[in-house]
């Protein structure tokens, strides 16, 4: 059974979720992509559209539901790793 | 023998947020932290830039690695910080300048060397004195 999870993204400084639940097993290209589209229309809630909007290092983190969420969570946030 | 390490730090006078020593760090790499996105996150008024250190002595310049992280970061906080990268005896700024997504420039910053702030000792002594 696929389970449905939030997507919250940060981006130009501001945090907000896809209108609508993903497959939490969906590939991190998929989610990239998607969460790409939403900002670039800007249908993220909470954050205005991002004509340029561009997620190429950013990271998909998911955490699964929990005894203090009851839904699988999945954040996209941007690399931190330095070389 | 160095061991990569970081340090997140405020404007308007470097003030030092957050030491950055994850599990995982080497010589040659800082791994990807969702606690350190964290931490920046939450200090995002005040932030002004990270600084890591590379291996070595002499001058340095920021790695793929490190101009990528740079653009996500800064795509994430819709604003530009600086990022300066530290040897042993050396140490440089990167900041953005444009107009490609990784075209960041590097430069000697000579009164940051005059003004030897406290964390930038501390910086070599996580990373050089083991």
């Amino acid at each position: 059974m696929n389970m449905e999870a939030k997507v919250i993204v940060t981006y130009a400084g501001q945090t907000g979720d896809l209108p609508m639940p993903v497959d939490y097993d969906a590939s991190d290209a998929d989610i990239r992509r998607w969460v790409t589209e939403s900002l670039v229309t800007g249908s993220v809630t909470g954050i205005g559209a991002v004509p340029d909007a561009d997620l190429t290092d950013f990271i998909v983190d998911r955490s699964e539901a929990n005894t203090e969420r009851a839904y699988p969570l999945i954040l996209c946030r941007p690399k931190t790793a330095f070389g | 023998m160095s061991i990569e390490t970081g340090v997140l730090l405020a404007w308007p006078h470097w003030e030092v947020i957050h030491w950055h020593l994850p599990q995982g760090r080497s010589s040659g790499y800082l791994p990807d932290s969702r606690d350190l996105w964290d931490v920046i996150w939450e200090n995002r008024a005040k932030v002004w830039g990270f600084a890591h250190s590379h291996p070595g002595s002499g001058i340095t310049g920021p790695s793929y690695e490190d101009l990528t992280t740079f653009a996500a970061v800064e795509a994430a906080l819709g604003r530009r910080l600086y990022w300066p990268i530290i040897t042993s005896d050396s140490e440089v700024f990167c900041k953005w300048k444009g107009p490609a997504r990784l075209d960041y420039v590097t430069f000697r910053y000579d009164s940051l060397r005059k003004t030897n702030p406290a964390w930038l000792a501390e910086l070599r002594r996580l990373s050089y004195d083991l």
